[in-house]
């Protein structure tokens, strides 16, 4: 490759990565020159504005057509604006949440390892190669570990960090094992030159290998999306790190993760064969190789649906009923998937978009009211006579995670049953699932409602609320309610500036 | 009729303006009773309009996926204008009736807000032309129902009858969801009419029809708290009365029975369907009116009560009674409102629940006590009052349609409900046991005496002798339902009047002369004659109230073992479920492990095998 090639290149479709990698780089020098007993916040609000900056640069790129660069291993398609879109957004509110108020400080890593994290999570959105796929994982993965344990002198925090970096690790191994093996079956790493190659002889005299390669993949990526049985570490992580970094777990991660599990899942194995052979009048075919591991699919859904939803009604502690409620969404998100259905994308982002909203809501009043107490079930008795809007806001959470109407929590399960039943055959069992799923939800969600209302209080003073939290709140809960009262705004933003299917198109 | 928006708004404004202006905290519920009159009186109108202009539709879309139109709507037909006026009006009602009732209660202005926003629900939910907004709507009346069944959150009952309730609901719910998704996936909406179209074009198949009528009855069936889903509905009992009397006896349990009126082509092509509704609504009456009979919680008596009546309806639509469901549903919103709210004012009055530890009070609440009675009569089917001439209706419906077997459960149930009634009337207003109590206030009596006198005349808008003017009107409801007319056979009211007639003779004579039954066994060995009263009265005692005791504990049994025994093993088996998964989240990083490589293992394996490479 010569300066001229690389010169040529469209980088101005890299404007968003770019923006935040000069922050993080910028801010973690102004922390190092920073005199060490200044206030932090300053360095806040310079990442959310890098932020803003790449959101814009990202806005700008939404009516461009597919960019290919850096010898095909970058790739700005509609796929991967619509899901750095969201990170953005997520990583945003997080950092609001983050804001200290008088009582608190904030350390400078924070900041900026969370936006290396975004960084690798729009990484993930945005590759073509299962290299730089593999590097936006990793740089995502590492500043999660660090991000998890960076309060040092705290025990539960140093036990979380540990837990995640080994579960972290076997996930990662995992993950690379599969990649292997579609290397080893095409001799590619570029997932659309794999896709090309996967109809050869060689892939249909191994068959089986790609299969298992394909479930590899699943394995290891399951376990940054906390599908059960890879789920157990979710729990313990979520409950030892600082509210805004559970926060960006639960929604920015996990956002990340379902973005690099659509692309590797569905576009190099889109036209591979599977196991099943149809014998026809003029030989054998093999079914779709999709086909074949959708029981899998099916399966990893429905367990992840039945254990997040079960256990999560025994949790007391607030941020490991959180945890198991976010496997559980998990579990929904997973339903479109192995549906196969033609919906997927769509289904998916929105689904995402409602979880984001809600869910960093509800993280966000967990995070308002850990400044007293460890937030447990119990904490929240009687929370509407101390923080009337606090409860509100919750309130709209808690029923939009419970799939209740004019909600988004409600369109997008409406949207995931669509995809689910309109396929053929219909998907009943998925259906099932998640209806029993949701109804077992309500156990634990309007359990919490009657604390809120119906239990007398502890305490009697007010709960205190940073700047930064309630334009979180306040956001987020009027978002819940605006797409489920109109989520044709969201709708036709999609239908308007996001072709999905071309992620099909090399 | 371009005005019917503001029905729904009204209520939802009163709700909206009291949850944000708490100061104005007396008048929350004088805001509260005015929109809702308001929107009382647009539904008069909308009735009236209807009359003058027909059927009424407007439409908006939502929002679309992929090729689908998902639409609003707001839709006037002559069940719905009929619905309309029943809610809106009970619902007045009730508002003024709690501004008496709720006086002291610290929560009053959250107690108005909560009514409001059930108001605007239920409106929603009967305006509904289309089977997704009805389920939205469907469900908010049932978040209602929660925050309200709950609203004496210090007992610990109110808060497991609040959480009972919902969840109990909402398993019928999924039947009505599923329901709703198998008819967008044959006929490719969520309209009503476009969906019935399809049905009687035969564009679905009829094993899957049924099914589908099927699943919509089990949401039916959670929603008005029938045979098996109904344990809920007495534990709901908790709530504030007015609600028990607007929620759980007026509207929203009746919406079960709406929601199969609505659907009712659906029901009309399947004949399985129609059994399985009338047969599950006879078994419900009959079953719910032994189980009140041996109750002792005055409250409790009428929730049973109202499961018997709803089964009653549902009996009267299984047996092709579209006119004579949803007469009943207008009768029994009236005097069941009449009850519980005049049950209402006497618990206002002792504080106490249990009939057993009441008597006497019809010298202390005169007028609620004649309240109550000509409710209890109107319910009992006493000649010429409301109930008489709905209950008539089913009946004949019942047997012109030839389910003589449930006619006769309906005949039976006729009897127990009069017994029943008259068991709490005489028990709690009769006898010479002296309590404490004042008269409610005026307030309060207002709307029951409105009530009142729709429980008396309620039923001319039926009857054979001076014109079936609801049953004609009824029919120009815009999807075609094949409506029959029973040919009454004459002997049918004369049967059903002795029946219920008899039923109150027999509740006087075990129950009415309480004192008079002390006094007999001092002139025992002077009288023959009164010896001979009183052994009649001992065999009715054996034939009718004991053998029927017998039948209604056993089903008590059955009801708290069997029934409420079977939700707890379902219960205790997600328990456990999830034990097991607390337990293997021990905190060790190796059993973490241990399970991701386990669940790793049999993926493996089971597409080795599957996969035929091993």
């Amino acid at each position: 490759m010569d300066m001229e090639t690389l010169l040529q290149y469209e980088w101005n479709s890299m404007w968003p990565e770019f923006t935040i990698l000069l922050t993080a780089v910028a801010l973690s020098l102004i922390d190092l020159f920073m005199n060490k007993k200044k206030d932090r916040s300053l360095l806040i609000w310079l990442a959310l504005a890098g932020i803003a900056v790449a959101i814009v640069c990202l806005v700008l790129q939404f009516d461009d057509g597919v960019v290919s660069i850096l010898n095909e291993t970058y790739r700005l398609d509609s796929f991967a604006k619509a899901f750095k879109f969201l990170m953005l957004i997520g990583t945003g509110f997080v950092l609001l949440l983050g804001v200290p108020d008088e009582s608190t400080s904030v350390r400078g890593e924070y900041i900026y390892l969370i936006l290396t994290a975004l960084l690798g999570g729009m990484m993930m959105a945005s590759s073509a190669d299962l290299i730089t796929l593999f590097v936006g994982l990793e740089l995502l993965s590492l500043s999660s570990y660090v991000l998890v344990g960076i309060r040092k002198t705290n025990p539960l925090a140093n036990e979380a960090a540990f837990k995640y970096v080994v579960n972290g690790g076997i996930a990662t191994a995992i993950t690379l094992f599969g990649m292997s093996y579609l290397y080893g079956l095409t001799g590619e790493t570029n997932i659309y030159e794999i896709q090309g190659l996967m109809g050869s002889d060689v892939v249909t005299d191994n068959r089986f290998l790609a299969v298992f390669a394909f479930l590899m993949i699943v394995v290891g990526l399951a376990f940054k999306i906390t599908a059960a049985p890879f789920h157990m570490w979710a729990p313990d992580v979520y409950q030892g790190a600082e509210t805004p970094v559970t926060a960006f777990l639960s929604v920015v991660s996990k956002i990340a993760g379902f973005a690099i599990m659509l692309r590797l899942l569905m576009v190099p194995f889109v036209f591979a064969p599977g196991t099943g052979e149809i014998i026809t009048p003029d030989g054998i075919s093999y079914e779709t190789l999709l086909v074949s591991v959708r029981p899998y699919l099916v399966l990893l859904a429905i367990v992840t649906i039945l254990v997040g939803n079960v256990i999560a009604l025994r949790q007391l502690n607030a941020k490991r009923l959180f945890a198991y409620s976010s496997i559980a969404h998990a579990g929904y998100l997973l339903v479109p998937l192995a549906a196969l259905s033609e919906l997927v994308f769509e289904a998916v982002w929105f689904y995402l978009t409602a979880y984001l909203l809600m869910n960093i809501g509800a993280f966000a009043v967990i995070h308002v009211m850990s400044a007293e107490e460890e937030v447990t079930v119990a904490s929240f008795a009687g929370l509407f006579k101390r923080a009337p809007y606090l409860t509100i806001a919750m309130s709209i959470y808690l029923l939009s995670l419970a799939g209740i109407p004019l909600t988004a929590g409600f369109i997008g399960k409406f949207e995931i049953f669509m995809s689910a039943l309109g396929t053929e055959p219909k998907r009943y069992l998925l259906v099932t699932a998640m209806l029993a799923g949701t109804v077992l939800s309500y156990v634990y969600y309007f359990g919490l409602f009657v604390q809120m209302y119906f239990r007398p209080s502890k305490r009697q003073t007010p709960v205190t609320i940073s700047n930064g939290v309630t334009a979180v709140l306040a956001i987020t809960a009027a978002g819940t309610v605006l797409l489920g009262v109109f989520p044709s705004i969201a709708l036709t933003f999609i239908h308007d500036h996001f072709q999905f299917l071309e992620i099909f198109n090399p | 009729m371009d005005y019917v928006f503001l029905i729904p708004i009204l209520p939802l404004l009163s709700f909206l303006i009291i949850l944000f202006t708490k100061p104005i905290y007396k008048k929350a519920g004088l805001v509260g009773t005015t929109l809702t009159g308001a929107a009382f009186l647009c539904s008069l109108v909308v009735l009236f309009s209807h009359f003058a202009q027909g059927n009424y539709l407007v439409e908006a879309n939502w929002f679309s996926i992929d090729t689908v139109m998902i639409s609003v709507g707001l839709e006037v037909n002559p069940l719905n204008a009929l619905m309309l006026v029943i809610v809106t009006l009970v619902s007045f009602l009730v508002h003024m009736y709690s501004m008496g009732y709720m006086a002291n209660d610290e929560r009053y202005a959250t107690f108005f807000s909560y009514l409001g926003l059930f108001t605007f629900s239920m409106t929603g939910l009967v305006l509904s032309p289309n089977l997704l907004q009805l389920y939205m709507f469907w469900e908010l009346v049932g978040v209602c129902s929660f925050l309200l069944v709950g609203f004496y959150f210090y007992k610990p009952e109110a808060r497991a009858a609040a959480k009972k309730a919902f969840i109990m609901t909402r398993i019928g719910d999924v039947g009505l969801l599923v329901a709703i998704f198998l008819l967008f996936w044959q006929t490719g909406s969520f309209e009503l009419d476009v969906i019935f179209q399809a049905a009687q074009a035969g564009d679905i198949a009829p094993s899957l029809l049924t099914l589908i009528a099927i699943l919509i009855f089990v949401g039916a069936v959670g929603k008005s708290g029938q045979f098996p889903l109904h344990t809920w509905l007495p534990d709901a009992m908790e709530g504030p009365t007015p609600v028990s009397a607007l929620i759980h006896a007026a509207t929203m349990v009746a919406a079960g029975v709406y929601l199969v009126a609505v659907t009712y082509p659906l029901f009309s092509a399947s004949e399985v369907a129609m059994t399985t509704v009338a047969v599950t609504g006879g078994f419900t009456a009959i079953f719910a009116a032994t189980i009140a009979l041996a109750e002792t919680d005055m409250k409790r008596i009428l929730a049973y009560s109202t499961i018997s009546q709803l089964g009653y309806m549902m009996l009267a639509l299984g047996a092709a009674g579209y006119t004579a469901g949803v007469f009943h549903l207008t009768t029994h919103a009236f005097f069941k409102a009449l009850l519980f709210l005049a049950a209402g004012s006497v618990i206002h009055a002792v504080h106490e629940q249990n009939i057993f530890k009441m008597g006497g009070l019809s010298k202390k609440l005169p007028k609620t006590a004649a309240l109550f009675l000509i409710g209890s009569l109107s319910i009992s089917g006493f000649p010429l009052l409301a109930g008489f001439f709905s209950k008539d209706e089913i009946l004949a419906t019942t047997y012109g349609d030839g389910r003589y077997v449930l006619f006769v459960i309906g005949l039976l149930t006729a009897f127990l409900t009069a017994l029943y009634m008259f068991r709490l009337y005489f028990l709690v207003f009769l006898g010479n046991r002296s309590t404490e109590a004042r008269e409610a206030p005026s307030v309060m009596l207002i709307p029951m005496m409105v009530l009142g006198v729709l429980a008396v005349v309620g039923g001319y808008i039926q009857t054979n002798w001076f014109g079936t003017f609801l049953g004609d009107w009824l029919e120009t409801t815009p999807y075609t339902i094949a409506f029959v007319h029973p040919e009454a056979p004459f002997w049918i009211p004369l049967v059903a009047s002795l029946l219920a007639i008899g039923g109150i003779a027999v509740a006087w004579l075990v129950y009415g002369r309480k004192t008079s039954i002390e006094e007999s066994n001092e002139r025992n060995g002077l009288h023959t004659l009164l010896y001979r009263k009183y052994y009649v009265d001992e065999l009715y005692q054996g034939l009718f109230v004991r053998g029927s005791r017998v039948v209604a504990y056993f089903w008590m049994y059955v009801d708290r073992f069997i029934i409420e025994g079977g939700a707890a093993a379902v219960t205790y088996a997600v328990k456990r479920f999830g034990q097991a998964g607390v337990k293997l989240q021990s905190g060790q990083v190796q059993t973490y492990s241990t399970v991701a490589f386990s669940g790793l293992v049999v993926v493996l394996l089971l597409i080795a095998v599957l996969g035929g490479y091993f």
